[in-house]
């Protein structure tokens, strides 16, 4: 059972108090939650069977900070177009050894686009020399506006390093890979600020949904990779 | 963007050459700099710091890219960005019955007391809101000087609701634009579908609305304003040459003003008309025209794709393939001067350029449809080796018809569908066999389903389909104008027209010849991509893809 003291873990929940967030908790609970103990309380609930249907969608109050919760993803053999014009398979990109840090986006969104950029650039900054042990995506919910060249050039407002890279491809290929990570939402403009983070290929993910400050990021980072 | 950041410059430079200038107007182009593109008085960077020291700077920081030009915010996802416009901050929640009631916003947060200018600051500079809690965490905070921070509330302050030009309290005016080289049959067939939408727009019965008083919150997400306003569709048709098109707009506009410009007809210029609705701030929405000016800066006009300088980019991304290695050596060009051709094989020239590939141009007399063509493949036939070279024909059906069994010169032909007429162009038998057709919709027997609808209303309305892709997109514009309308309530501001319309585009399931829709802040065109296609039999219209949909 997960404590009653670890709101901010605490699947499909909102966390009662913005003072949860950010909140430290013990090793132990962490990797019970991130090894899989964590995936058979929520498959007894049910929780993974209506994923779609837990009320995350529903806008989160100014305040509140961001939900976190473990899930298992299947990553879809879709085939995308990296920002290096290449056509690569989305699994091939995810099973390269490294941590993934993912998020989805697009370039013409002007409101909470370019702060999820801004966090993933903090977060590549804030790991310094091990930054190049992680692997950052970001897939286009809009990829035919979003072609690769578009994506370079975003890329470079943000600074991107050499482990970030951005992906477009076909509509239909993007739509499939949102919502095999339970993000899509019927359309690019009803998107909503979700980052995933997984410590190695099939391991479950770290589903983080809201505003993450780069620190929180780079902390839950770490920690995902300590339990792995 | 170096132009734009020269215009940029120009304006800044503008506002501090005027020393002795009154305040007033400065403070307003200070306002407005720091509003739309991120710069200060000084012409300094704006700086916004988001928690946790997310730092965001410069056009990026600008107030626009949240709130928005109109000033009316957005929702996006989970998240609504509220109005920022004046009357919106300053409203009273208090229940004064003498007080106007303010149109229904989406993302109106009514939940606070009033701003005053102290609290407006304070919200800017520190994110806490009129009654000090704390605002979402997209919002940055700003330290302005005393007077940007003057100069923008004077901005927001001046960002209004009321007083729309061609919005009258019982009449929406909008204007269609017909150019005088527009094909007669085409402007027929668009002028009976926007004459009968109007028709049918109005058929609801027009009584006075009540005037409704305020509760200090809008009380109404349906436009109740909406359904007794009539719509009256004024239609101006340009003469003469395109260097006094613009003066003839001015003066239709001052005699007739309008709120926006609803579809429209072009030959193969359009660039007059695409300026004057960007310099009179008139949205310009879904025009027919095959040769749309790019200019993704601009805010104004909108287009459903960008006709054959999309089919140009098609056929270079099929020459040269994905990996830059020119499938031919040598690509001739076919076009008639003054027609829409020219520019797009400009267009397709300069894509070529760098790649190793001769473009020639052979460019027919203006006019004198169908005499010449052969004439003129002949000699370019002549010219080389057929192996390494590919055709492009601009060409219009007549020309097209009359290329009978000249053989092509060439391995692969391309043809533009746009001005050769889709599956109906008479491509005679000969050629059908190595002839690529750009195709910037989708596939006839894909769309079948969404053009049903628009297909029946015609039926109904016993409009003769004449032009079948000019008179569904024209429908289809007419019908988004009219949803969006709908979702704007009676807040008529132009830039929110624009800014609703490519929130919602995307979320549109009869979208006509095209597989779907979708724009978003800084996107002009609607439909991105297209197929290149062949005919099946040399004897029907039947097609086949080449491979997906292309987004060049």
């Amino acid at each position: 059972m997960i404590p009653r003291s670890h709101p901010r873990l605490r699947p499909h929940t909102r966390c009662p108090t913005p003072a949860a967030v950010g909140g430290r908790h013990s090793v132990l609970v962490r990797l019970a939650l991130l090894t899989g103990v964590a995936l058979l309380v929520l498959a007894a609930s049910g929780g993974f069977a209506n994923a779609a249907d837990d009320g995350f969608s529903a806008p989160a109050p100014a305040a509140s900070g961001p939900i976190r919760s473990i899930r298992k993803y299947a990553v879809p053999a879709v085939r995308l177009v990296r920002d290096d014009g290449k056509v690569v398979s989305l699994p091939d990109e995810m099973n390269d050894g490294r941590p993934i840090v993912l998020n989805f986006i697009f370039t013409t969104c002007s409101s909470i686009c370019p702060l999820m950029s801004s966090v993933f650039a903090q977060f590549e900054r804030r790991l310094a020399a091990d930054a190049d042990k992680v692997h950052l995506m970001s897939i286009s919910t809009d990829p035919e506006q979003d072609t690769p060249g578009r994506l370079r050039e975003y890329a470079r407002k943000f600074h991107a390093g050499l482990e970030w890279q951005h992906y477009t491809g076909t509509l239909a290929a993007s739509i499939t890979a949102q919502r095999a990570f339970d993000v899509y939402r019927g359309g690019k403009m009803s998107h909503t600020a979700v980052t995933l983070m997984r410590a190695a290929p099939g391991k479950p993910w770290l589903r983080i949904e809201g505003f993450v400050r780069p620190d929180d990021l780079v902390r839950d980072y770490r920690e995902l990779l300590a339990a792995r | 963007m170096s132009a734009w950041r020269l215009a940029l410059a120009a304006c800044v430079l503008a506002g501090l050459a005027l020393p002795g200038h009154a305040n007033a107007a400065t403070a307003d182009s200070v306002g407005r700099s720091i509003y739309l593109r991120g710069v200060l008085g000084s012409g300094a960077p704006l700086e916004g710091t988001r928690e946790a020291g997310v730092v965001t700077t410069g056009a990026d920081a600008a107030c626009v890219n949240c709130h928005q030009r109109s000033g009316f915010g957005s929702v996006e996802g989970g998240l609504s960005i509220p109005p920022v416009v004046g009357e919106y901050l300053f409203h009273s929640r208090a229940q004064d019955p003498s007080e106007p009631v303010l149109p229904h916003v989406e993302s109106l947060h009514g939940n606070r007391d009033p701003y005053t200018d102290a609290t407006l600051a304070r919200a800017i500079r520190e994110g806490l809101d009129s009654q000090g809690r704390p605002l979402s965490y997209l919002m940055p905070r700003f330290a302005l000087s005393d007077e940007d921070m003057a100069a923008l509330v004077e901005y927001l302050k001046k960002l209004s609701v009321r007083r729309v030009p061609g919005v009258t309290d019982t009449v929406l005016h909008f204007a269609t634009i017909v150019t005088p080289d527009a094909d007669p049959l085409k402007r027929r067939g668009m002028l009976d579908v926007l004459e009968q939408f109007f028709v049918q727009k109005n058929l609801f019965p027009l009584k006075p609305s009540p005037r409704m008083l305020t509760s200090g919150k809008t009380q109404y997400s349906k436009s109740m304003y909406m359904a007794n306003r009539h719509w009256q569709l004024h239609v101006w048709e340009l003469t003469g040459p395109a260097a006094s098109w613009r003066a003839q707009l001015d003066k239709h506009l001052a005699a007739e003003p309008v709120y926006a410009v609803l579809s429209g007809l072009a030959g193969s210029n359009w660039a007059p008309v695409h300026e004057f609705c960007e310099q009179s701030a008139i949205p310009c929405l879904f025009p027919n025209v095959e040769v749309p000016v790019i200019a993704e800066r601009d805010f104004y006009p909108m287009y459903f794709s960008k006709g054959v300088l999309l089919e140009a980019q098609l056929i270079a991304r099929t020459i040269l393939g994905a990996d830059n290695h020119p499938a031919a050596g040598a690509v001739e060009q076919v076009y008639r001067a003054g027609d829409s051709g020219e520019p797009a094989a400009e267009a397709l020239a300069a894509q070529l350029k760098g790649h190793g590939v001769t473009v020639h141009s052979t460019v027919l007399a203006a006019g004198a449809q169908g005499h010449g063509v052969t004439a003129a493949l002949r000699r370019t036939a002549l010219r080389k080796d057929a192996r390494g070279r590919a055709l492009v024909l601009w060409l219009r059906p007549a020309d097209i018809a009359a290329l009978g069994d000249v053989p092509a010169g060439a391995a692969t032909v391309y043809l533009s569908g746009l001005m050769g007429g889709l599956e109906k162009s008479p491509l005679p038998a000969g050629w059908r066999e190595h002839t690529l057709m750009t195709y910037p919709f989708d596939v006839p027997d894909r769309r079948g389903v969404r053009l049903d609808y628009p297909l029946g209303w015609f039926s109904f309305r016993h409009i003769p389909v004449v032009a079948e892709q000019v008179q569904t997109d024209t429908y289809l514009a007419c019908s988004l104008l009219a949803d969006v309308l709908n979702r704007m309530a009676d807040n008529f501001v132009r830039p929110y027209l624009i800014e609703q319309l490519q929130a919602l585009l995307e979320h549109r399931l009869i979208t006509g010849y095209y597989p779907h829709l979708t724009l978003a802040s800084n996107q002009r065109f609607a439909s991105k991509g297209g197929y290149v296609v062949h005919f099946r039999d040399p004897g029907n219209t039947a097609l086949v893809a080449e491979g997906d949909w292309i987004v060049p």
